[in-house]
């Protein structure tokens, strides 16, 4: 009846509206992003070292990982889902590359093998949720399990090295010019692909749009003739196709597949996700949301590191700016 | 003349950039039921939050039993003897019937342990004051909607309320509940309880209401004996302008020709073996009680429900009903009861909701959707239905109630719909929209498209259909031809008591 809210933005003109919806998302990233430069700022400042271009590079690379999970996870996020099988895909997926390149397939085909394993797994999740009609959080959570115990089992839980050139995608870099500048690494220049890619996908395509709709009011997304199951089994996929990406990148830095590797990455992504401002009751979430706030998790952890704080000062700073990221959004969407 | 048990005097309220009440007096007299009546945006359910303690007023007074009083929250109102009924229950569903009404107050045991028993005992009490026999350790989600409802009244009693606002009570519920509840409010009144009562739903006030106030914009209009003023009186104060015609003049004619031919519609314990034919132009209602299969036939045709036989042509042709999208591209469309579950992506943008269901229209490419395109498509939409909004990226949930309808049908044009379902189209929507939407309806009909309506007021049935189709337990009793029937023909065959059917 009588809501205020209602009435205001229907009653007034354009101004009105500005102050509401997806606006007021842009002005959550704009504040967000404004998070990432203060925190720039403080420890270029604060620690020796941090703004050099060595230091900024390396930062990038080690976020890569996150970023690309964050993302991820986001478009499940945004369908009111939720995927906590990304850690134990990743290390599958690592490891069955680099068994694949152990037995003598060329390399880019063996990493090829391995996405395909992720984007099962995420298959398997998809259809999980949708066909069995489990929640995402048992569905992806019992995954978890069954994918790690695959991983520990086709290995005997070994770590095992791999031939020397499937490091190349983790350990080279492009544009090297001397000490000064020792290049982009691939990681980050495929963290950007993959940022540019699923911003296009989420936001300009059909696939982005029922995402979208799904989260926001599933029924009514169903009435609309929106394929509701295919659009879920799609997102899953995506996430687990990204964690399989970030298994390969981890693979081929450690030149070495490990069974044991990434269990929790799950968490760091989500988190930065939510950081971002996706919410996790669906319909919210942007990519930038998730770069961003794995770049604020990875300025923290760099940071932090170099001004010689130990592991535990860092979980007890990074999960603080999680509550405190979202309650913030909380008090905000309040008034 | 009864007491005066509340009296409210000169109280505003505003929120930012609107003045929801601007110097609002009202009365309220012991065992009275006061109905409360305005339009959406009228300041009826900010005037009930002050009074319950959820706001507080700018200025003005209130008194309370001849004194002053001024709540600060809706515990205080609620001890103080003021109760409120939502029209979403507040409730829990999944405790029992005892322990909802004694939540936050349980009686415990010297053990510190719940006191089951005495909550039981208690519980029985207060409903039997009701004249209500329900079990108190059943478990709420249980019961009917309208029972969870009397637990909600019964609730309220146990605070010793003599005043009870109620808010829309008779939305969810079906005729012989809506009886049961103005029995319980004939109980209440008889025992001096004094009702405020809100409804949009004006024709059900005749058989409870006292006394009558009327709200627009926020500001108080007039206060009546029941008895005293006509309907159509009441109707031009909530508007403020005389409204001519309730329905349109109505110009579509239905042509011979069959647009969707119903057969044997049957779904196990719901629908039994439905046929009918809808003709291109043609307003067809579906009238029938709660329950009577309305909106399960309408799903059935959409293909949203499974069937378990029966088949329907679309311009002669089979349409397989595995799910909306084969519908949907046939030409039908569904706009459901629940807009905002299941019509509308209510945290997305207007244009996005007006594309959703044939975004394909705007991505000539790759499934890559061409904004420009999505714009125009959609400017001409909100034009030609005159949606009111501030931008084509407004989030549709800051919309009213009818914009937002027309946003659904919008997005149904926007397909090519043929076939256009109604489903109770006009619910809670306030009495200056509703006419909108019976223009909008029958343009469409006039268009060449073929429209089913459901609806649960009998007199929109009869002002906007050709032919009416009455269900009654999942059956088809009859297929009348509107202007030869009459209400009661219509409610006897709803009811199941109409001889012989003429399908």
């Amino acid at each position: 009846m009588s809501d205020p809210q209602t009435r205001r933005t229907v009653d007034h003109g354009p101004e009105m509206a500005a102050a509401t919806g997806r606006s007021g998302a842009a002005l959550d990233r704009f504040l967000t992003f404004g998070a990432v430069v203060v925190l720039f700022a403080v420890f270029s400042i604060t620690a020796k070292n941090f703004f050099t271009m060595r230091s900024i590079l390396s930062l990038a690379l080690q976020t890569s990982t996150t970023t690309i999970m964050g993302i991820g996870v986001t478009f499940t996020i945004i369908t009111a889902g939720i995927d906590l099988s990304i850690g134990s895909v990743i290390a599958l997926t690592g490891t069955v590359a680099v068994m694949a390149a152990i037995a003598g397939v060329p390399i880019w085909a063996s990493m090829f093998v391995g996405l395909l394993t992720g984007a099962a797994c995420g298959a398997a999740n998809g259809l999980l949720i949708t066909r069995l009609k489990l929640p995402p959080f048992i569905a992806t959570l019992g995954m978890m399990m069954v994918v790690r115990g695959v991983a520990l089992t086709i290995t005997n839980a070994n770590a095992k090295p791999a031939p020397e050139a499937f490091g190349g995608l983790g350990n080279d870099t492009l544009f090297r010019a001397g000490p000064q500048f020792p290049g982009i690494s691939y990681p980050v220049l495929i963290m950007i692909g993959v940022a540019l890619v699923f911003h296009f996908i989420l936001k300009r395509t059909r696939i982005g749009r029922y995402t979208y709709a799904v989260g926001s009011t599933e029924e009514a997304a169903r009435l609309s003739g929106i394929k509701v199951n295919r659009v879920k089994i799609i997102n899953y996929v995506f996430s687990a196709l990204l964690a399989g990406l970030v298994g390969i990148i981890l693979a081929s830095r450690m030149v070495t597949s490990q069974p044991n590797s990434a269990i929790g990455y799950e968490l760091n992504a989500i988190a930065a996700s939510v950081i971002g401002g996706t919410s996790l009751m669906g319909g919210m979430g942007t990519v930038g949301g998730a770069v961003i706030g794995s770049f604020i998790i990875g300025i923290l952890t760099v940071g932090l590191t170099m001004q010689g704080a130990n592991y535990f000062m860092q979980q007890i700073v990074i999960g603080l700016v999680v509550i405190f990221a979202v309650a913030f959004d909380q008090i905000r969407s309040r008034r | 003349m009864p007491e005066v048990i509340l009296e409210v005097e000169g109280v505003s309220k505003s929120f930012p950039g609107v003045k929801a009440l601007d110097k609002v007096s009202f009365d309220l007299r012991k065992g009275e039921v006061h109905a409360l009546v305005g339009e959406n945006g009228a300041g009826k359910s900010t005037l009930m939050k002050i009074l319950s303690g959820v706001y507080q007023a700018d200025e003005g007074t209130i008194h309370y039993k001849g004194k002053e009083v001024r709540f600060h929250d809706s515990t205080q109102a609620r001890d103080a003897g003021i109760g409120i009924i939502y029209q979403e229950l507040n409730l829990i569903p999944h405790l029992s019937v005892s322990a909802n009404i004694f939540i936050g107050r349980e009686p415990l045991t010297r053990l510190g342990t719940l006191d089951e028993k005495r909550m039981n005992r208690d519980a029985v009490a207060i409903l039997d004051r009701l004249n209500l026999h329900i079990d108190p350790t059943v478990r709420l989600n249980r019961l009917p909607i309208s029972k969870q409802q009397m637990v909600e009244v019964a609730k309220s009693l146990s605070f010793d309320s003599e005043v009870l606002i109620m808010d829309e009570p008779t939305s969810a519920l079906t005729e012989s509940e809506i009886d049961e509840l103005f029995s319980v409010i004939h109980t209440l009144r008889d025992r001096g309880v004094a009702i405020i009562y809100i409804s949009h739903r004006l024709e059900e006030l005749k058989h409870i209401v006292d006394r009558i106030s009327i709200f627009r914009d926020g500001r108080y209009v007039s206060t009546d004996d029941y008895t005293a003023i006509s309907m159509e009186e009441i109707v031009s104060r909530m508007v403020g302008r005389k409204l001519e015609n309730i329905f349109p003049v109505r110009h579509n004619v239905p042509t011979p020709e069959k647009i969707l031919e119903v057969r044997g519609i049957r779904r196990t314990g719901v629908l039994h073996d439905i046929s009918f034919d809808l003709y291109r132009g043609e307003i067809l209602g579906f009238a029938g009680l709660m329950g009577a299969g309305r909106s399960e036939l309408a799903r059935a045709i959409f293909g949203a429900d499974p069937i378990d036989a029966g088949e329907i042509l679309m311009n002669g042709r089979k349409v397989s009903l595995r799910s909306p999208s084969e519908s949907i591209q046939a030409g039908i469309a569904y706009l459901s009861e629940n807009r905002k579950q299941e019509g509308l992506a209510v945290k997305m943008q207007l244009a996005e909701n007006i594309t959703m269901a044939n975004v394909g229209a705007v991505s000539p490419r790759l499934g890559v959707i061409s904004r420009p395109r999505e714009m125009n498509a959609c400017r001409q939409y909100v034009e030609d239905l005159t949606i009111r909004t501030p931008s084509l990226t407004q989030i549709v949930n800051n919309l009213s109630g009818g914009n937002q309808q027309k946003v659904v049908v919008a997005k149904w044009l926007f397909c090519d719909s043929k076939v256009l379902i109604f489903d109770e189209p006009t619910r809670g929507i306030d009495v200056g929209t509703k006419f909108a939407i019976y223009e909008l309806i029958e343009r469409l009909a006039r268009e060449g498209v073929g429209v089913i309506m459901i609806s649960s007021e009998l007199p929109e049935i009869m002002g906007m259909t050709d032919r009416v189709l009455v269900l009654h337990e999942g059956c088809l009793e009859a297929t009348l031809v509107t202007k030869n029937t009459t209400q009661e023909e219509i409610l006897n065959y709803a009811a199941g008591l109409g001889k012989g059917t003429q399908s």
